[in-house]
Parts: C-alpha cells; sequence; structure tokens
C-alpha cells in the first residue's frame, strides 16, 4: 500500500521533472515506473497501475476502444544541428482533429447562416448557436480589448478562441487526448499570438513608435548634463526590462494553458487511481463522484481557458497598439 | 526567479527525449505541426468562415456608421442652416428698426419743422394786428384829439362870445394839449 503511494508520489514528481528525474535515477527498475512509455507497453497484460504522465504525454500511439494504433515514425529532419521530427503523434492527430471540427463545424454553419440571410431570416439552431458564439467573442472580447478597429484581428481571435476550445474538449473525450496539455502546442499557439502581437505594434504605432516599446525613455527627464548620464543609463536598465516584458506575456500565455489542462487531467487521474489504490467500494464510488464533479469543471475549465488565451491576446494587442 | 525558470525549461527540453520525454519536453515537430495546422485553419476559415458569419453584422456596422456620420453631417448642416437664418432674421431686424427710427427721427424734424412755422405765422398774425391794433389807437387817438379840440374850441368860442376858427388858436389849443400830454 505504502509502495503505491509511494509510486504516485514519484508520479506526480516525474511530472515536474519527468526527464531530470529519469535522468538521475537511470536505474532500471525505477525507469519501468516512471517511464510511462514502457510502462504502458508492459501494461498490455493485466495491470493495476496507472500510468499518468504516459496518459497526458504525448506518444505514437493513439489508444482506441478497438485496439491501439500505432502512427508511423519519419527520419528526423536536420535543421541547423536540430533533429526536427516530424512524425505524427497523438497530440498532432488529436489537434489535427480538432482543426478539421472547427473548420467543418464553422463552414457548415457559413453556408447555413448565409442561406438564412438570403431567406431574409436569422440563421437557426446549431448554426445560429455558432454564429451567436461567434459575434459574441467579436463584441465582447475582441472589440473592446483591441481597440478602434479591432475587427480586423477578429478572423484570428476567433479561430484561436474554437481551435483552442475544441483541442480542450476532445481532452475530455473517452480516448480523448488533450493537445493542450502538451507545453509544445501551447507554446507554439503562444509564439503566434507574440508574432500577432508584435506586428500589430509595428502597424499601428509605426517603426519608430514600435522601436520606442523597446527602447523607452521617459518624458520630463532633466535636460543638460543630468539627462545626458541619465537617458543611455535608464536605456540600458529598461532595455532589458521592456524586452523580459514582451517575452513573459507569451510565456505566461503558454504555461497557463498549459498548466490548466495537464493539472486537470492529473487530478481526475488520479482520483480514479485512488480506486485501485484501495480496491474498496466505498472509495471507489466517492473518487468516482469526486472525479465526475472534477470533469463538470473541466468542462468549465475547458471553455474558460479558451476565453481566458483568447481574452489575454486581445487585450495585449490592445495594449500593445495603445502604448506609446 | 524568471530566469532560474527559463534555465531550468531549457534543461528540461536539452535532455535528449529518450522514449517520448515528459510534460515539459518541447518537441519542435509538435510546434511545427501545430502552427501548420493553426495556420491552414486560420486560411480557411478567414476565406470562407468568417466573412459570411459575421457578415451581416459588419455590414450592418458599417451601414450603421454611414447612418451616423450622414446624421452628424446634416446636423452640422441644418446648424449652419440655423445660424444663416439667424443671421438674416438679425439682419432684417436691425434693418426695420434702423428704417423705423429713420422714420421717427424724420417725423420728429417735420413736427418741429411744421411747429415752428405755425409759431412764427402765430406771431406774425399777433404782430400784425398789434400793429394794427397800434394804428387804430393811434388813429382813434388822433380822432378823439380832434374832435376834442374842436369841442374845446366850440366851447371857448361860446364863452368868449367870438368865433376861434384862425389856424393861430387851434395851434394855442393843441400846444396847451401837448403840454398836458407832457404833464401825463
Amino acid at each position: 500500500m505504502t509502495r503505491r503511494i509511494l509510486g504516485i508520489l514519484t508520479l506526480t514528481l516525474a511530472l515536474l521533472h519527468s526527464p531530470a528525474a529519469a535522468q538521475e535515477h537511470g536505474v532500471e527498475s525505477q525507469e519501468s515506473r516512471v517511464d510511462g512509455h514502457e510502462v504502458a507497453d508492459a501494461g498490455h497484460g493485466p495491470s493495476d497501475q496507472i500510468d499518468i504522465t504516459h496518459h497526458i504525454g504525448n506518444s505514437s500511439e493513439i489508444e482506441t476502444p478497438f485496439g491501439v494504433i500505432h502512427l508511423p515514425q519519419w527520419e528526423p529532419i536536420p535543421i541547423g544541428g536540430i533533429l526536427l521530427d516530424l512524425s505524427p503523434t497523438k497530440h498532432t492527430v488529436f489537434m489535427a482533429f480538432a482543426a478539421f471540427v472547427v473548420g467543418l463545424t464553422f463552414l457548415l454553419s457559413a453556408r447555413s447562416v448565409k442561406r438564412a440571410e438570403r431567406a431574409g431570416r436569422p440563421a437557426k439552431g446549431f448554426a445560429g448557436a455558432m454564429e451567436a458564439m461567434a459575434l459574441w467573442i467579436r463584441q465582447e472580447v475582441v472589440l473592446p480589448n483591441v481597440g478602434h478597429h479591432g475587427a480586423g484581428y477578429a478572423p484570428y481571435l476567433l479561430t484561436l478562441f474554437f481551435f483552442i476550445l475544441v483541442m480542450n474538449l476532445l481532452g475530455l473525450m473517452p480516448w480523448g487526448a488533450t493537445a493542450t496539455g502538451n507545453i509544445s502546442v501551447t507554446a507554439a499557439l503562444a509564439v503566434i499570438a507574440f508574432l500577432v502581437i508584435e506586428i500589430s505594434g509595428m502597424k499601428a504605432l509605426g517603426f519608430k513608435g514600435y522601436m520606442n516599446t523597446i527602447f523607452f525613455i521617459p518624458a520630463g527627464l532633466p535636460g543638460g548634463v543630468g539627462g545626458a548620464i541619465l537617458k543611455p543609463l535608464l536605456l540600458v536598465i529598461m532595455t532589458p526590462i521592456e524586452i523580459i516584458g514582451k517575452l513573459a506575456k507569451p510565456f505566461a500565455l503558454a504555461v497557463r494553458l498549459f498548466a490548466n489542462m495537464t493539472a486537470g487531467h492529473v487530478l481526475v487521474l488520479a482520483l480514479i487511481g485512488l480506486t485501485f489504490i484501495f480496491k474498496s467500494y466505498s472509495v471507489g464510488i466517492a473518487s468516482s463522484a469526486l472525479a465526475t464533479g472534477i470533469m463538470l469543471l473541466e468542462l468549465f475549465v475547458a471553455f474558460l481557458q479558451a476565453y481566458v488565451f483568447t481574452l489575454l491576446t486581445a487585450v495585449f494587442i490592445g495594449l500593445m497598439r495603445e502604448s506609446h | 526567479m524568471k530566469l532560474t525558470f527559463a534555465l531550468l525549461l531549457l534543461a528540461l527540453t536539452a535532455t535528449p527525449a529518450h522514449a517520448q520525454g515528459g510534460p515539459l519536453t518541447v518537441e519542435g515537430g509538435l510546434m511545427f505541426w501545430t502552427i501548420v495546422i493553426f495556420a491552414a485553419l486560420l486560411f480557411i476559415l478567414w476565406k470562407f468562415a468568417w466573412p459570411q458569419i459575421l457578415g451581416a453584422v459588419e455590414a450592418r456596422e458599417q451601414a450603421l456608421e454611414k447612418q451616423i456620420a450622414e446624421a452628424a453631417q446634416n446636423r452640422e448642416e441644418s446648424a449652419r442652416i440655423l445660424e444663416e437664418q439667424k443671421k438674416l432674421l438679425q439682419d432684417a431686424r436691425s434693418q426695420a428698426h434702423s428704417i423705423v427710427s429713420e422714420a421717427g427721427a424724420q417725423g420728429e424734424r417735420e413736427r418741429t419743422l411744421v411747429l415752428e412755422k405755425a409759431r412764427q405765422e402765430q406771431e406774425e398774425l399777433v404782430a400784425r394786428a398789434r400793429r394794427d391794433l397800434a394804428a387804430e389807437r393811434d388813429r382813434a387817438i388822433a380822432d378823439l384829439r380832434r374832435e376834442a379840440v374842436d369841442l374845446s374850441l366850440a366851447a371857448a368860442g361860446r364863452l368868449i362870445g367870438q368865433r376861434l376858427e384862425g389856424d393861430a388858436d387851434r395851434k394855442l389849443v393843441l400846444d396847451y394839449l401837448g403840454t398836458l400830454e407832457s404833464q401825463n
């Protein structure tokens, strides 16, 4: 019993530190427990262990109710000393599926909205709901935060919102995987957000105005000799701070989404895991009830985090465009 | 703090991805696919979905904006016209005022002129009347005096029993009357 609790603890630790921990211990017997992959391979037979890392992590195989699908492995492409492995993984597949779902949903909704418009009536049913949701994001999230002429950013922010939302929701499906629970996915989305924010700044402020957001000298410095000393000094101090400020925003976006999606799944899996540890009906019922509650919370969080990512991106774009 | 975390992240990602790595492993391939898939989705939706879904609202918004601009223009126009009308009214009023005051002044001038003329005429009339009166009186006095002389002469002639008809006598009485007059 205590060994199993220790096992869970190790898993939690591994979650925080996995590669480092694996390196530190490096012992074969530890490796099999810490490293999800091998346990999963071994777990084709009866196993009473739940490997959380394996469930939330990426892998080159997809578990379906009809068996495990092994994804093809491609030779990594070397680009300037870095090996870029473009082989599809579980998260790639679920992300592509999410994109497919979002694309299909809105292409069909657009068609139905257009048809309804031509008939001179508002869109009904699912298409109407999708239209209302898109409009809500546009009116309540994009326009008030991006500032004047913010409508041009609506397509990007709308796509971002629904893409993240569907990825979050797919993770709650049985046999589903949360692509947004992978730091690579959220980091890539944050990189795109970073580019959009900075380019919006360049467009709104011009080259000189944009450079002012990096090399910032506050107004009201004394002139003369004092100013001549203060200005370079301030530049030396402020420039790294401004650059860190620019990078911290997308970094926070990436970590927030990743951590929220990961934390919820770890919690659900840990609660379900209690059943297998204690092997008791009462614990099973209690932990199932708790896990259900957490799942409902996760459903809310899936919407919330998609909203927060979109809202903050809109706010950052607005801040960037307004800064002088 | 942030730097140590960044270093930790770097250290975590730098470790060779044995098996599939931990949750903090940044997989370049997955990042690549994320960007590709997101870009494709964005392109498709931007081209074929969002304009149709947001089109009606955007059109309405633009129409509204246009209407607001038009209303502002109309308001400006009407304000301008109102200002013009006010100016015209003001002009007309001042013109009317000047006409009225001009007429008043004219009337006043006419009145004084007429009055002056009337006064002059009256004065002339009075003066003539006075002159006539004075002439009449003088004549009356002269008549009276002649009568008086005749009467005195007649009375004096009866008194002294002789006819006093000479010019010398008349002169005597007249001289006497002259002294009376001077005595008075």
